[in-house]
């Protein structure tokens, strides 16, 4: 169903992870993120999963709720790999038929690819799993607010942020509404042809539009009653402090990112 | 006895099983809803009601449990279910929001367009159906974003009325207007079973809504069918309704405070007329203690 969809999806629970700092959490996405790429051999690539394990151990969200967030992004990890098979050259030549040929760096890069995006996806849902989505933009509009000196509108982008995320899971509910709606009238979604479909969904697309206008503007209108005027001036209900406890966590994966480099220069690498 | 038109039997839905947040909406329903009456269907936010009439032309599937529909399983052949839809219509709550055609006339039409009609005979219903609900063909090329919100409102009833199902189901066709769009709304849908006489239900949370034009009232409460009888039957139970946070309408909740200081009088008072005759009773026999 559509309400199966996992984004920006929030785990309720009270792990370590669950009350880290949420600027420390992005940060140490963000180096995982680049740690994950800089793997060039099994070792790293093993440290870089122990790190992982690790961390959703530690945020005690259980595991079937990652391999739900991967379910969706197979195709694109089968299809990555195998353009990799195919296309990357170099090192020994395992098998070659006529124009095709398959060659050892090949089939590292594509297992090494497949691997990196299964690991990405899961760290970045660790992120969504452990925060609530109004945090995450929170501590986003944080970390840029340097950018302010550059006159970009940081507050206005994260509160853009904020409001999208909160309605997906409203919209989701409105097209099943809408769909039903349109089923009681006898609308049929699932048969015909494929532009019988695409004519089946103008009934749904158009009442969503409509109702999306409308609740845009009665949100401003909501926002504007309430004095909102962008983010000069505005103050926090909700300060963030940092805890020891952040610092040892961002400590610990600086020392696995320096790690990762060390294996690289002393085992050799693979791709 | 002849068939019942409606049949369930130990009708269970349990939304989202086996998670953590699993609700049993409805739980082991049976009834049965004879040709030509009108059902109203009462109970608290969140009772099972809406799950229920989902029900009621396969938009749901029970966990466990039948649904007859002329003593036929309406799941019995599933390639059939969109002809259980147009059988029994479902005009979900506030129904102005699916509206999507450019003129009242095409939006009106778009369900008995799905049901493969000749275009003659959509034009009779859809010409047929716009005076039920108190409008006239003047709205036709109208779009139906311009009219108001109780226009909107029975525009969308009409395309629901247009398929001419046997069983036309609304859900809390009065939520959200005034008092007198809401007396409109329900004398329409009570004229409409009259001149039709097909079978109506509807849903609502407000008894005196439903009092005032129901023949049979179904009550649910936590998921459970409470009472389903007559409304003389079923409003002589008004305390227990009133224990199930139901708002029961001002007439009879006078006559239980009546009853409590003492007085001798029924409580399943809810017209004028019952009203006033029974407050002569009291008045001239004396029966209080
Ligand atoms: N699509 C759904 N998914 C999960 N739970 C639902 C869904 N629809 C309704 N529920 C739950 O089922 C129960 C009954 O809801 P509903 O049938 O809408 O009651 P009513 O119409 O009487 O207010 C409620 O607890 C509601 O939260
Ligand atoms: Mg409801």
């Amino acid at each position: 169903m559509i309400s199966d969809i996992t984004i920006g999806q929030y785990y309720k629970g009270d792990s370590f992870v669950h009350k880290m700092d949420p600027r420390i959490k992005i940060l140490i996405t963000v180096i995982f993120i680049v740690m994950i790429f800089m793997c060039k051999n099994f070792l790293s690539l093993l440290l870089a999963g122990i790190f992982l394990v690790a961390s959703i151990f530690a945020s005690r969200v259980p595991f079937r709720m990652f391999f739900k967030s991967l379910k969706p992004i197979v195709p694109i990890v089968i299809f990555t790999a195998v353009i990799n098979i195919f296309y990357i050259g170099g090192g020994k030549e395992l098998l070659s038929l006529g124009f095709v040929s398959i060659t050892s760096k090949g089939v590292f890069t594509a297992v090494f690819m497949a691997v990196r995006i299964v690991l990405l996806i899961m760290s970045s849902s660790i992120l969504t799993y452990t925060t609530v989505p109004t945090m995450l933009t929170d501590a986003i509009e944080r970390l840029l607010s340097p950018l302010k000196i550059f006159h970009i509108q940081v507050h206005t982008l994260a509160m853009m942020m904020t409001l999208a995320l909160r309605f997906i899971p409203t919209l989701i509910e409105e097209i099943e509404r809408i769909m039903n709606a349109q089923k009681a009238r006898g609308a049929d979604f699932e048969n015909g042809s494929l532009t019988d479909r695409a004519k089946a969904l103008v009934p749904v697309l158009i009442p969503l539009f409509v109702s999306a206008f409308r609740r845009a503007y009665e949100l401003a209108f909501a926002m504007n009653c309430r004095c909102y005027t962008g983010g000069a001036g505005r103050t926090r209900m909700k300060q963030m402090k940092l805890h020891i406890s952040d610092f040892a966590a961002l400590f610990v994966f600086a020392a696995g990112f320096v790690g990762i480099i060390l294996i690289n220069k002393f085992f050799g690498v693979v791709i | 006895m002849s068939i019942s038109i409606l049949e369930t039997k130990n009708l269970t839905h349990i939304y989202s099983k086996g998670t953590t947040s699993q609700v049993d909406a409805i739980r082991d329903v049976n009834l049965k809803i004879e040709k030509g009456e009108l059902v109203g269907i009462i109970g608290h936010t969140g009772s099972g009601k809406s799950t229920l009439i989902q029900h009621f032309n396969g938009l749901l599937k029970g966990t466990s449990g039948t649904v007859l529909l002329d003593g036929k399983d309406i799941w019995e052949d599933k390639s059939k279910i969109r002809n259980v839809r147009f059988r029994v219509g479902i005009c979900f709550q506030y129904p102005e929001y699916q509206l999507f055609e450019e003129t009242v006339y095409k939006d009106i039409a778009f369900g008995p367009s799905n049901m493969k009609l000749s275009k003659d005979e959509i034009d009779r219903r859809v010409r047929n159906v716009i005076k039920f609900v108190g409008l006239d063909e003047s709205y036709f090329e109208k779009s139906p974003f311009d009219l108001s919100g109780g226009e909107k409102r029975r525009v969308a009833i009409a395309g629901v009325m247009a398929m001419e199902p046997d069983v036309l189901i609304l859900d809390e066709p009065c939520a959200g207007l005034d008092p007198k769009g809401r007396d409109t709304v329900l004398s329409l849908i009570s004229q409409y079973r009259k001149s039709t006489g097909s079978t109506v239900l509807v849903v609502s949370h407000s008894m005196e809504d439903i009092s005032k034009i129901a023949t049979r009232v179904l009550v649910m409460n936590e998921s459970k069918l409470a009472y389903y009888d007559t409304v003389d039957a079923v409003f002589s139970h008004s305390e227990e309704l009133k224990s199930m946070g139901l708002n029961i309408p001002a007439l009879t909740s006078l006559f239980l405070r009546l009853k409590e200081k003492g007085y001798n009088v029924n409580t399943n008072i809810y017209t004028l007329e019952k009203a006033r005759d029974e407050l002569l009773t009291l008045l001239k026999g004396g029966k209080s203690e």
